[in-house]
């Protein structure tokens, strides 16, 4: 059965990239990546190891395994979808036991191209300490904590798709997710300032997790062969036993959660909230273009993962409050500049990237809907472009205003609308064009924050990358305006460079409303086949 | 306004390929006004495929389709103001609720707001939906979204509808309430092309009947010279001796065998 299942996932990759000509290019060259990757990391961690003293050196393997041990079980949910190819809860009729199940969602895990990253890390860290004894230590604990890289990924994987598997859990999956992920950076900031204070090998000793291994699965793996390195067999024996038996509780809390997921049916209650909602012909506006925007804003708003695109402003100020709360000084020196006020309408630009470039990806599977009904290319964009532009230039104003709070810098402040409306138009104008060439397919559910189809492949996200640079390229000569007006005593009058800028964005905008509208009136089903995933 | 020179729903010589797959292949259809006209044919006949086309919603390699005098593919906003759509994976916005859905759908076909407002609470009355307007899509059931998505295709009163399979997943009651509105609506001189798979709803509604094998349009009668045509008791027979069903009575003698 295992045998089966480690197939089943094979024959399923072989057969993605068969099916899928962008996948057929990009895997391949993500796979050479993650090798590449693989490499330099395993170089650089055994070159680290090798060039410390020995108690410092130790300390720094506990800290790499356990930082392994936490990104590989959670950034592939974080960054990319759930892999639903061996979806747990497709095996529920299956006559196999749960233990044959997880034994082969296990040796499954192993059929994937990132496996070399921890395998070269894990390879490496057997010549790291000397000794033939020493090195046979570290074959088993690195076969241990390989177990524990895949069976906490796949624990961890089946908690969120258990989350997952309600509107209200999925709704509930993304505040999670954003936090994990501030988190995280607050753990790389915390990591960053203590290196930078004490040096790498002060840092590990510092904040040593010697004396913690026994807590730390991963860690009381590694705790063993440091153990074993320093001569310590009675240590390194038990450190090892300790990881095992963190193992065997990981493997209960997986299975405990596997017997959930495979009984447990997808829920969709109806709610018994029997309040009448005011609808959309209860409020103002009836025009086509007006009911557009107002159904993409509900969506903002209810959509989980349009939240979380909204919210990226949100997350921004997390990141600058964190970091000038934990005090990383190359960050911190912005505080004091007045031109922060003018970042707003940039940092909105990259996080409205999402919703801007892929406007109709967000329609998935309801775009056949949408695009069964009789509305006019020019009228759908300017409702989803109006939707959008007041999504970006209220969340622009807000942010720059709490950031000229920050910097003090509010003599830059009025000069942030005429600059976030330019910035806005470059960007739609391109947007508008890039969403009907190039929408990208997005999953249903998921957990990732670009909501990035894996069949997408690496053609349509280079469109999406080249895209921004054409919109920071367009942005450059308002852009420069600005800066001549606040950078170099006001030579410039900053009322002219905003009708300018003005101008020059409703221009942009009008050319490439133009084109979108010109492209998407003879494309309609070829968009329809883009975007829907049924 | 009704052009009675033309045909209500027309296709003219529809391909659709995908890759080396022909789906439809030639396919010429002349639908009349006031016609419930039934698409029939086995799984994977090109049945959803020539819907679409026809609708708009997916470009035929060859020949072409339309509305009365209206090509759908050089007229399309035009056609889509004429038509209501069910489709077979009724695709509905998940996060709006069932009476956003319906005002979101009236909008875009320029209903006056009162107007909207009233075919909205009726038809949400009249498919059991009224208690549920306020909930999101995301949270009907399948026969909920099925009658949901059927009100926002008839909303706008359109003199074309297209229904692929719209009593799938809808309790009994239910189909009995949407059978006498899509009959009252035929009635009153609007066309539906409807495509099912229950026979016997068929023999009842239908009109006229097409059945479609391998991507073409093989017969083409209605039920009465169906039956007579095979010599057989109802549309079902007749539809499975066009089709070719298998025999039954050889192979799988070990299904049921197993004393597990």
């Amino acid at each position: 059965m295992v045998g089966r299942l480690v197939w089943l996932k094979w024959r399923l990759l072989v057969n993605g990239v068969r099916a899928d000509r962008q996948r057929a290019f990009g895997l391949p060259i993500v796979t050479i990546g993650v090798a590449a990757i693989g490499f330099w990391l395993a170089a650089r961690y055994g070159k680290t190891a090798g060039e410390m003293p020995a108690k410092a050196a130790g300390d720094f393997t506990l800290w790499v395994m356990l930082l392994a041990w936490l990104t590989w079980t959670t950034l592939p949910v974080l960054l990319f979808p759930l892999d639903e190819t061996l979806d747990p809860a497709r095996f529920s009729l299956a006559p196999m036991s749960r233990s044959q199940l997880m034994a082969g969602l296990t040796a499954a895990g192993l059929v994937t191209p990132t496996i070399v990253v921890p395998v070269l890390v894990l390879a490496t860290n057997v010549g790291v300490f000397s000794g033939p004894l020493t090195a046979l230590m570290a074959l088993l604990a690195g076969a241990l904590i390989l177990l524990h890289l895949i069976v906490g990924g796949q624990t961890f994987t089946a908690l969120v798709s258990l989350v997952l598997r309600s509107r209200r859990g999925r709704d509930l999956a993304v505040v999670i997710v954003s936090s994990l992920g501030l988190l995280g950076f607050a753990l790389q900031q915390t990591i960053a300032t203590a290196i930078g204070e004490y040096g790498l090998a002060g840092a590990v000793d510092v904040y040593s997790l010697s004396s913690w291994w026994w807590a730390l699965p991963p860690v009381a793996a590694q705790q063993a062969v440091v153990a074993a390195a320093a001569g310590s067999w009675g240590q390194a024996f038990l450190a090892l036993a300790v990881s095992a038996g963190w193992l065997l509780a990981i493997i209960s809390v997986w299975n405990r959660l596997l017997l959930r997921l495979v009984t447990t049916p997808e829920s969709s209650p109806l709610r018994s909230n029997k309040r009448v909602r005011p609808t959309l012909a209860d409020r103002p506006g009836w025009s086509t273009t007006l009911i557009v925007a107002r159904k993409e804003l509900l969506f903002y708003v209810r959509d989980p993962r349009l939240r979380m695109v909204w919210t990226g402003a949100v997350i921004f100020l997390g990141v600058i409050v964190a970091t000038l709360l934990i005090g990383t000084t190359q960050l911190s020196d912005i505080q004091r500049a007045g031109w922060l006020p003018l970042i707003g309408p940039m940092v909105v630009i990259f996080i409205g990237l999402p919703v801007a470039l892929n406007q109709f990806g967000w329609e998935r599977n309801a775009a056949s809907f949408l695009f069964a009904l009789p509305v006019a290319p020019r009228t759908l964009l300017t409702g989803k472009n109006l939707a959008a532009g007041t999504a970006l230039f209220a969340e622009t104003l807000t942010l720059s205003i709490i950031l000229a709070w920050v910097s003090g810098g509010w003599e830059t402040l009025p000069m942030v609308p005429p600059l976030a409306l330019t910035a806005i138009g470059c960007q739609l104008a391109i947007g508008n064009i890039v969403s009907v060439l190039a929408p990208l397919r997005l999953p249903d559910m998921g957990t990732d924050l670009f909501a990035q189809a894996t069949e997408q492949g690496c053609l349509a996200i280079t469109a999406q990358m080249a895209s921004f640079f054409v919109i920071g390229l367009l942005m450059t000569p308002p852009a420069a305006a600005y800066v001549l007006v606040v950078e170099f005593g006001r030579n410039l009058n900053p009322v002219v460079v905003s009708v300018a800028s003005l101008a020059y964005g409703a221009i942009i905008y009008s050319i490439g409303l133009w084109i979108g509208a010109r492209v998407l009136r003879k494309r309609i089903p070829e968009m329809v086949a883009m975007v829907q995933t049924v | 306004m009704t052009d009675n020179s033309h045909p209500s729903v027309w296709a003219k010589g529809l391909v659709r390929r995908f890759g080396t797959k022909v789906a439809v292949d030639g396919v010429d259809l002349s639908i009349g006004r006031g016609e419930f006209y039934g698409l029939l044919g086995p799984n994977g006949a090109g049945k959803t495929t020539t819907i679409k086309m026809i609708v708009g919603l997916l470009r035929p390699t060859a020949g072409t389709a339309g509305i009365n005098s209206l090509n759908t593919w050089r007229q399309p906003l035009e056609v889509k103001r004429k038509i209501g759509v069910l489709p077979e994976e009724f695709n509905l916005y998940e996060r709006l609720t069932g009476a956003e859905l319906l005002d979101f759908t009236s909008a875009i076909h320029r209903l006056p707001r009162e107007a909207a407002v009233q075919r909205r609470r009726e038809l949400l009355k009249l498919l059991d939906l009224e208690d549920a307007a306020s909930d999101l899509v995301a949270d009907y059931s399948r026969g909920m979204r099925k009658k949901l998505a059927l009100a926002a295709a008839v909303i706008h009163a359109p003199p074309v509808l297209f229904l692929d399979e719209p009593f799938e997943g809808v309790d009994a009651v239910s189909a009995r309430l949407i059978r006498g509105l899509l009959q009252q609506y035929t009635a009153r001189g609007a066309t539906i092309v409807f495509s099912s798979h229950v026979m016997d709803l068929v023999e009842r509604l239908c009109t006229r009947i097409g059945i479609m094998v391998h991507g073409k349009l093989v017969v083409e009668a209605t039920p009465a010279e169906l039956r007579q045509q095979y010599g057989v008791a109802s549309v079902e027979d007749a539809f499975l001796e066009v089709v070719g069903a298998g025999d039954m009575g050889e192979g799988l003698e070990w299904l049921g065998a197993s004393s597990g």
